[in-house]
This record gives structure tokens, C-alpha cells and sequence, in this order.
């Protein structure tokens, strides 16, 4: 099991892992070029992806036994690897998804808080 | 996912690069055709649509790159964290890491040091060249039940120039020879050789050169000596070649030194087969001889085809005094370590695999009674995100761990093995003294790590795996769920360990049984209190002179106090197969038959020295001197061959057949028979004629003293030999039951050793069921307090306990017997005076075990009466 600084260590590839594991569990099985395309058309603009990470970070993530991989036949019946989420990888999702959201809202209230809210917690 | 597909990618990582690498390859190229496509859609043109494509991918190399290390990595990185996790767990539990380690060093190590033995003795090759084309070649008569028999030089003759499948045959014969040098006597041990052997074996002297067949054929008095003798009589110095030494009275020529790995019948001195002193009559003899004959195969003739000309040969050869003669071809590798041998080898490899398999149950079940109680920390680990796979992995590394500390302590313990086995030396296994801890028996220990860490590990591990990890979790401590799948599994264990126990132990008590057999056979003589001294009238004694040496010798030592009685002969114990055709007057004409027989020549006392009881006619007397005729007495055994239902005194027989020239002897006793190869083997016709009548050159003293420990008497013995004659060789001197004690050596190393691994798997078994007894009382400590609150008495519990644990160990003692049965057809032959299905041997030990098994259930069931009904319920 991965210790939680190598995590921290890589907030980006994090981040990548979190963006993978949705797609997958919101789509199914899908091979690494739909995957790429699927997290640049929801993220549009705001996340530059680099197509060719991408496949370090699904070894990565297969070794970790939270996706599993076959090789298949595309749409166009050419040979292609297709990722599927494990039991693993959805627990991880979860728990992914559960910081993700813990850390963005303690962010934002962060960002948001003026010396007036602080004074009132203090009360 | 499951953890073996997770293994498998793991090792397509280690062993197939190429593939991995392939099908990264068809990745990007299929992503980056996909993506052209897509984008010669949106309008570009295809060297655009190409160019946008690789500047969205990125560097492809450089990823590569990173998807390389990341996988080698992986695996180096992961490995790490389990050992250093797994160390961390066992050095958490110091008791439990020093009990399994201890237990499975032992099992590793006693396996190594056995293998050590099978290495050396069966898997090396003998040092010859191309030692699988060698095989020895024997006579055999099926009716007189003749495996390997000797032959004649006639016969060793023909079968050389008409075989087709050898290449070249040799032959050769032990004798003993006395050495003399100037103050001394000595029996040494001496081959006697056709020239052709040394080449046919390829074996070059290591100096000097080896006699010719020019040589043998003039009977030249040539000698080539083992290493051995050149070290101790020459000191390792040239000069012994071309030194003479005196054999049997008479002046040999060293003229070769053998190399010091050769060695073959132990011998000293090699010398032209043509040495016999009566070689112009032997040479002419057919049939039964003293010839032991290796042959080598042509290229690539099997051992069959051999054997199947032979048997045409052998048809063609024979007489009408040769009756179902037969040559029997068998591979030197198998002489050199006959069947039996080589079955008790297997037998107790076999056993101590075995003690393996149950030593590594047991660690097996602990590792499963901790993984119960670590069941929390498994599954905080899972619910973080750990997968199956890694779990599994994880106890993988932990039992593999633990099984490599074992093997380098085991390397230890198969290292003392190897020494005691080597002080031991049981039995006279060929190549023993070659036993050593090299590289095959470092690669077979590693092999038993490897095998044991995954014996232990796995049933655990998968255990583990297939259970639905979240609830024990959300559950606490206890972890009862969880612990049903454990319970199973561990009984399952034991039951196996009880089987295997049972197997062990049937075997123990089988080779005791058989042990005290032989012990208690009935010899035909008296061995207790008789000392044995070999002796020898010196070399230059004329014939009739030797009979008055061995007198004197007699009144010498009859006269000592502390004597009871005493006797000459000229051998009592009997190697080999001796057989020869004897012709025995009948009620109509003399009939020739082929008998394993030996003849011995001995004093007048001697029966009464050992105390061999005459059944019919007279002992020898004063009468029966060189000038009488020649009579004989011969045993029951013969008796019944020759003479069956009828009184063989007065008859007449002789040796070889009918038209021979030698003399006819008259039979005047007969007596006991007496087991002289050895106690197991049942004894073959013997006759014996007394000394006075055929004086042989060197004899054995027997004399029968008053004392406990007739070694006591041996400086008196040798001082009277010394009175009769100041230089004749006096040395062998032992008693009988140590002799007796000899044969039994191999026996008694067996027993011991299965003892002592059937003890030790007993005791693991019965470890085996207290833990699981104890540990499933814990976890129905609940239900135990229901059922009294309930009303059930302690007695009541009591039997439950004990019951379930009685189920298992009969289970697994029902299964053991099965398997016992079935393995004991395999052993019987190595069983002496039992059978392998005896049943007092089974029901013994099955009485054993189970009450090993009770009592290993006893206490644990002792606690669970004195559960208190409030406390158990509380206790949830």
C-alpha cells in the first residue's frame, strides 16, 4: 500500500488517477485514447493534458490493482487495450473523491474566510 | 481482480519484456491513429491531422521511458515494502518467528542433509567413462532362486566373442591375500583382474603402467596398487614402483598406482586373473565360477537389447548340468546400489519429506490462528485502499521470509546431518564417504525454502483472500465471521497432519517390528561370549604342516583358563552368492544339480564352540585324518536339496559333476543350519570337511570363554598363537555379536531415523490439534456459556471437546492408513519377518496416536468445562 507522503509528493498525478477512475466508473471499460479524450472534453481548456502520461499513469494504477486491463477489439474492430475500474479502484475512488472534497472545501473556506467568520468560531 | 492474475502480470513483467514491450508499442500507435482519424474529421489534412496528433501525445520516448522504470520499479519497490513489512510483522512476534523457524530449520535441514545422501549415492554419476554404457553381467538360475551368480572363465569367454551388444567384457574376483612383510603378517584385500578391465572402465593409472594381457597370459606376478596402499606402505614415494611385496608367500612386481578416486571393492592390490594358484584347471571350468563380469555396451544398445542376446546366448549355452541358466545384464549404477538400498533410500527421503510437509502444516495452521487475530489490521489495510492481491502478496513475503531464515539456519542443521551421517556410516552404502554439502544440495535447499514458504503462506494467504475483508472490520475485535473460514481451513490441516503422522508412524513400527525379527531370529548358533580371531600358519608352511599349526593352536588355547571351548574353520560368515554343481548319489544313479553352496573346512570342536546342534550322525573325530577317506557334514539345508525324506548319512556326494576326478565324500552328520550371510538371509546348503583332511591357509579362530566380555581374553588368545608359531599373522579380533551386530547397522540407522521422525511428526500433529482445539474453544467460549446456561453439564462439554477433536484425528488416521497400505506394498521388501499390512503394527499405532490426540485434547477441554455461563455471555 502506497504511504500517504508519496501521495502528497504527486498532486498532480493524483489528480490524473482521481479524473481516470471516474471516467471509468462512469463509462466502463474504454481504451487509453477515449479516456484521454473524455477528461479534455469535460475539463475543456482548464486542464492541459499530456495524451502520453496518460499510460504511465494507467501501469501505475493497474499495478496498484485498482484498474484491470484486457486487450479487445475497438469500435472499428482494430486491436485495443481496454481499462475497467476493480473493487480496488472503486474504493479508492471513494476515498479519492472523499478527500478531494475535503481538501477543496477546507480550500475554499479558506479562500473565502474573512477576520469576521474567524472571530465568530472563536465566540 | 484477483491476486493470481496480479502474480501472473507480475512475472509476464519479469519474463516477457519483449511482449510487454510489443504491446506498449500497439498502444500508442493505436491511441495516435485514433486520434489522426478523429482529427482528419474536424477538416485537417492528413500530415496535419498527423502532426496535431504527436504534439497532443507528447514525447513518446521519454514516456516510454517513464513506463519502464515505472514497471521495473514497481516490482523492486513493492518486493521491498514486503520484506521490510514482513520482517517488521515477524520481528513483532519474536515466540512465534523462533518457533517456526526452529521447526521448519530442522525440517530443511534434515531434508538437505538426505538429499546430500541421494546426491552422492544415487544422482552422481560413477566415475568411469560414459558410466551408462557399463553393465555387469551374471549367471542366474531361477530354480535355485541364483540372482546375480558368478560365472565361469568358459563361460565369460563365449559370452564374449558371441555377444554383439558390448563392446569389450571384463571380469574380476576379490580375495584376501596375506601380506608379509619383515616383522609382520596382514590380510589385505586383493582383486584379480582380466587385463581388459582398467581400459574398459577407462580408468589411467596415476603412475606406472597396468599389466598387459601378454602378461597375464604367463602369469607374470605383476601388482598395480590403490592409492590408498601407495600413501600408507610407501609414503607416497616413486620408489614403489618396481619395489617387490610378498603375497601369499610369494614376490610380486608394483609396476602402476591407481588414481585416488578410483575406488572399486575397496581393494589394495590389482593382479592378472591368472594369480590362482589351480588357474590351468580353472580355466577350463563352464558354468558356476568366481567370475563377477562388466561389460561395456556398444554406442547406443540399450541395456534391453543386451539383456535379449544374452538370453539367445545363454539358450545356446546350455548343458544338460546347466539347467535354466540365464545371464541376467544389469546397469553397473544399480549394482553399484542395489535395489534394497536403494529403496530404503527413497523410503527415507520419502519420510523426512514428509516431516516437511507436516512441519510446514504446522506453521501453516499458526500462521492462520495470528492472521485470525490480525484479521483488524488486514482489514484496516484492505478499507486503505490495499488490494487482495497485495495482501496475499504481502503473506506470501511473510512465510517466504520466515522459510529462508529456516533454510540458512537448516544449512546448519544438514551440515551436522551430513557429519553425523558420514561417523555413522550406515550399512556399507557405497560412495557415503563422498556425502557433501555442494552446490546441487545448496540448490535443493533453496528449492525447499522456495517450497516451503509457499506451503505456508498459501492455504493462509488464500484463506485470506477469498474472505470479504469489510465486515470483520466494522465488526471489532473479535472477529468471529472471519474466523469460521480460519477454523475450517486449520482443521483441514490437521487432519492432514494426522494423516501423514500415521503414514510415519506405520513405517516406524513396521522397521521395529522387522528390527526385532532379525534380532530375535533363530541363528542356528550360540553367539554370546565367543571371540573371533582371524590367523594364518605362516606363508612357507607345507599343506600338511598347516593341519598341525591349527592343532597345536587349539591345545594352546583350550589350556588358557577362562575357556570354554574353541574351534577353527575356515570362514563363518559368507559374502557373496557361492554356488557350484554337485553330484549326490541317489537311490538309482548319481544325479548333478546346480546349488548355492558353500564348503568350509573346520576343526572337531568348532559346532561345539558355537554351539551348532548335530541333528543326525557324528561330529568329525581323530579317525577322520588326511590318510582316511574324505567325509563330510553338511547341513540340514542340504540335506533336504539333496536327500529330501530320507537319512543322508552314509550317502556319498562330490563336487562338480559326475565325470569329474574329484573325490567322493561320505556324508557322516548333519547339522542345524546356521545363518552365516547374515541374519536376514535364510541359510543356503553348506557341507564342511574337516581341517585335518584339507588344512586351509588361513582360518578363524572361535573360542568360547567364560567371561561377559570375551575381548577380555584376546591378549591371552594372540600370546598362545604367538607360543605355537613367533610370526603368524593374528588380527581380526572381535566377538560374534559384534559381527552379528554389523549386519544389523543399516537396520537399526533406518529404525532410529524413522523413529525419530515419526516421533516429531506425532508430536507436531498432536501441537497441531491443541491449537486448533484451544483456539476453537476461545471462539465458542459464547456459545459453551449458552449451552450451560442452558442446562448442559460439564461432562457434556467435555465430550463435545473431545469429540470434535477425536473426529479429526480419526479422520486424518483413516486417510493415513489408506495411504500407509498403499505405500507399504511399495516398502515390504525392506520388512523382515513381517508383512506390511501387519495388523497388530497398525492397530498400535493407531492406538498411539489417538491417544496422543486425546490427551492433546484433554486440557484444552479441561478449560472449556470451567467456563463460567456468565462471564462467556458477558464477555460479547
Amino acid at each position: 500500500m502506497r504511504s500517504g507522503r508519496a501521495d502528497k509528493a504527486d498532486v498532480l498525478q493524483g489528480t490524473l488517477i482521481l479524473l481516470v477512475l471516474r471516467t471509468l466508473e462512469a463509462l466502463g471499460p474504454l481504451h487509453g485514447y477515449r479516456i484521454a479524450r473524455r477528461i479534455e472534453q469535460i475539463s475543456k481548456d482548464v486542464l492541459q493534458l499530456n495524451q502520453g502520461t496518460l499510460y504511465p499513469a494507467l501501469l501505475r494504477m493497474e499495478q496498484g490493482g485498482w484498474i484491470a486491463s484486457k486487450w479487445g477489439a475497438s469500435e472499428k474492430n482494430r486491436k485495443a487495450r481496454f481499462y475497467s475500474i476493480t473493487t480496488a479502484g472503486r474504493r479508492r475512488l471513494a476515498k479519492e473523491t472523499e478527500d478531494w472534497r475535503r481538501m477543496s472545501s477546507t480550500i475554499e473556506r479558506f479562500l473565502g474566510f474573512d477576520p469576521g467568520s474567524l472571530a465568530e468560531e472563536r465566540g | 481482480m484477483s491476486w493470481a492474475t496480479v502474480v501472473a502480470a507480475r512475472l509476464r513483467g519479469l519474463f516477457e519484456h519483449k511482449r510487454v514491450e510489443r504491446e506498449l508499442d500497439d498502444e500508442v500507435r493505436f491511441h495516435l491513429e485514433m486520434q489522426i482519424e478523429d482529427n482528419v474529421k474536424t477538416g485537417m489534412n492528413p500530415a496535419e491531422a498527423r502532426y496535431a496528433a504527436l504534439r497532443a501525445f507528447g514525447g513518446i520516448e521519454p514516456m516510454k521511458e517513464i513506463y519502464r522504470e515505472r514497471r521495473a520499479f514497481a516490482l523492486v519497490e513493492t518486493t521491498a515494502q514486503d520484506l521490510r513489512y514482513a520482517v517488521r510483522t515477524l520481528r513483532k512476534s519474536p515466540g512465534f518467528t523462533a518457533t517456526a523457524v526452529a521447526v521448519l530449520a530442522l525440517a530443511i535441514g534434515a531434508n538437505s542433509a538426505m538429499f546430500s545422501v541421494l546426491n552422492a549415492v544415487l544422482f552422481r554419476p560413477l566415475p568411469y567413462k560414459a558410466p551408462e554404457q557399463l553393465a555387469m553381467l551374471w549367471s542366474e538360475d531361477p530354480s535355485q532362486n541364483l540372482r546375480e551368480g558368478r560365472s565361469a572363465y568358459w563361460n565369460v569367454e563365449q559370452w564374449r566373442s558371441q555377444s554383439e551388444s558390448f563392446a569389450d567384457m571384463a571380469f574380476f574376483d576379490g580375495v584376501s591375500a596375506t601380506l608379509t612383510s619383515a616383522d609382520r603378517a596382514e590380510q589385505i584385500s586383493v582383486v584379480r583382474h582380466s587385463p581388459s578391465l582398467f581400459p574398459l572402465l577407462g580408468v589411467q593409472p596415476l603412475h606406472g603402467r597396468i599389466f598387459s594381457a601378454e602378461e597375464a597370459e604367463q602369469r607374470q606376478r605383476l601388482a598395480v596398487i590403490s592409492h590408498r596402499f601407495w600413501q600408507t606402505r610407501f609414503g607416497g614415494s616413486f620408489d614403489a614402483i618396481g619395489a617387490t611385496i610378498i603375497l601369499d608367500g610369494a614376490p610380486s612386481r608394483i609396476i602402476g598406482i591407481l588414481p585416488a578416486d578410483f575406488r572399486f571393492d575397496n581393494a589394495d592390490v590389482w593382479e592378472p586373473h591368472t594369480m590362482y594358484p589351480d588357474w590351468e584347471a580353472l580355466r577350463r571350468a563352464r558354468g558356476a565360477g568366481f567370475w563377477a563380469v562388466v561389460g561395456r555396451l556398444r554406442p547406443n544398445v540399450t541395456i534391453e537389447q543386451a539383456q535379449a542376446e544374452m538370453n539367445t546366448i545363454a539358450r545356446r549355452l546350455v548343458t544338460s548340468s546347466q539347467r535354466n541358466r540365464g545371464i541376467s545384464v544389469v546397469p553397473l549404477s544399480l549394482h553399484a546400489i542395489g535395489p534394497r538400498p536403494r529403496l530404503a533410500l527413497w523410503m527415507l527421503s520419502g519420510a523426512v519429506f514428509l516431516v516437511l510437509l507436516i512441519a510446514a502444516t504446522n506453521v501453516a495452521s499458526l500462521t492462520l490462528a495470528r492472521s485470525a487475530s490480525r484479521e483488524r489490521e488486514i482489514a484496516v489495510r484492505a478499507a486503505l485502499g490495499a488490494s487482495q492481491a497485495r495482501i496475499v502478496r504481502q503473506l506470501l513475503a511473510e512465510s517466504l521470509t520466515l522459510a529462508f531464515l529456516a533454510g540458512l539456519l537448516g544449512l546448519l542443521v544438514a551440515d551436522a546431518g551430513i557429519r553425523f551421517i558420514l561417523a555413522v556410516k550406515p550399512g556399507n552404502l557405497a560412495r557415503l564417504n563422498e556425502v557433501s554439502l555442494d552446490p546441487y544440495v545448496l540448490g535443493c535447499a533453496l528449492a525447499l525454502c522456495l517450497l516451503t514458504g509457499i506451503l505456508v503462506g498459501l492455504t493462509p494467504a488464500m484463506t485470506m483472500a477469498r474472505r470479504d475483508l469489510r465486515p470483520s472490520g466494522q465488526e471489532g475485535g473479535r472477529g468471529i465471521s472471519g474466523g469460521v473460514a480460519t477454523l475450517r481451513t486449520r482443521r483441514a490441516l490437521v487432519v492432514t497432519e494426522f494423516a501423514l503422522a500415521i503414514i510415519l508412524l506405520v513405517g516406524a513400527g513396521l522397521l521395529v517390528r522387522s528390527l526385532w525379527s532379525a534380532q530375535n531370529v533363530d541363528l542356528g548358533f550360540r553367539p554370546e561370549r565367543v571371540l573371533s580371531v582371524s590367523l594364518a600358519p605362516p606363508a612357507s608352511t607345507a599343506t600338511a604342516q598347516r593341519a598341525g599349526f591349527y592343532n597345536h593352536v587349539l591345545e594352546q588355547v583350550a589350556s588358557l583358563p577362562g575357556v570354554e571351548s574353541a574351534g577353527v574353520t575356515s570362514e563363518l560368515f559368507i559374502g557373496g552368492n557361492p554356488e557350484r554343481v554337485v553330484t549326490a548319489e541317489g537311490d538309482a544313479r548319481p544325479v548333478s544339480e546346480r546349488l548355492r553352496y558353500r564348503s568350509d573346512e573346520l576343526s572337531e570342536g568348532l559346532f561345539k564352540a558355537v554351539g551348532t546342534p548335530l541333528l543326525r550322525g557324528r561330529f568329525f573325530s581323530d579317525a577322520d585324518g588326511p590318510d582316511s577317506p574324505p567325509v563330510a557334514i553338511i547341513n540340514e539345508a542340504m540335506a533336504r536339496q539333496l536327500w529330501l525324506g530320507r537319512d543322508p548319512a552314509g550317502k556319498r556326494f562330490k563336487r562338480g559333476p559326475e565325470q569329474t576326478a574329484s573325490p567322493w565324500f561320505t556324508v557322516v552328520g548333519v547339522v542345524g543350519d546356521m545363518r552365516r550371510q547374515g541374519l536376514e538371509k535364510d541359510p543356503i546348503p553348506q557341507m564342511f570337511e574337516p581341517l585335518a583332511q584339507n588344512p586351509p591357509r588361513r582360518a578363524i579362530l572361535l573360542v568360547r570363554t567364560s567371561m561377559d566380555d570375551p575381548l577380555k581374553m584376546a591378549g591371552a588368545v594372540q600370546a598362545a598363537v604367538r607360543r605355537v608359531e613367533k610370526y603368524a599373522p593374528v588380527n581380526g579380533v572381535t566377538t560374534l555379536e559384534s559381527q552379528l551386530g554389523a549386519f544389523l547397522t543399516e537396520r537399526h540407522f533406518q529404525t532410529s531415523l524413522l523413529i525419530g521422525f515419526s516421533v516429531v511428526a506425532m508430536l507436531m500433529a498432536a501441537i497441531g490439534i491443541y491449537g486448533l482445539i484451544h483456539y476453537s474453544i476461545a471462539m465458542r467460549t459464547r456459545e459453551i456459556g449458552i449451552r450451560m446456561a442452558v442446562g448442559a453439564q460439564a461432562g457434556e462439554i467435555f465430550r463435545l471437546i473431545i469429540g470434535e477433536g477425536l473426529k479429526l484425528s480419526l479422520t486424518g488416521l483413516v486417510l493415513g492408513l489408506v495411504g500407509a497400505l498403499w505405500l507399504g506394498r511399495a516398502g515390504s521388501s525392506l520388512l523382515f519377518g513381517v508383512t506390511a499390512t501387519d495388523p497388530l503394527t497398525f492397530l498400535t499405532v493407531s492406538l498411539l496416536l489417538t491417544a496422543v490426540a486425546t490427551a492433546a485434547c484433554y486440557f484444552p477441554a479441561r478449560r472449556a468445562m470451567k467456563v463460567e455461563p456468565i462471564v462467556a455471555l458477558r464477555q460479547e
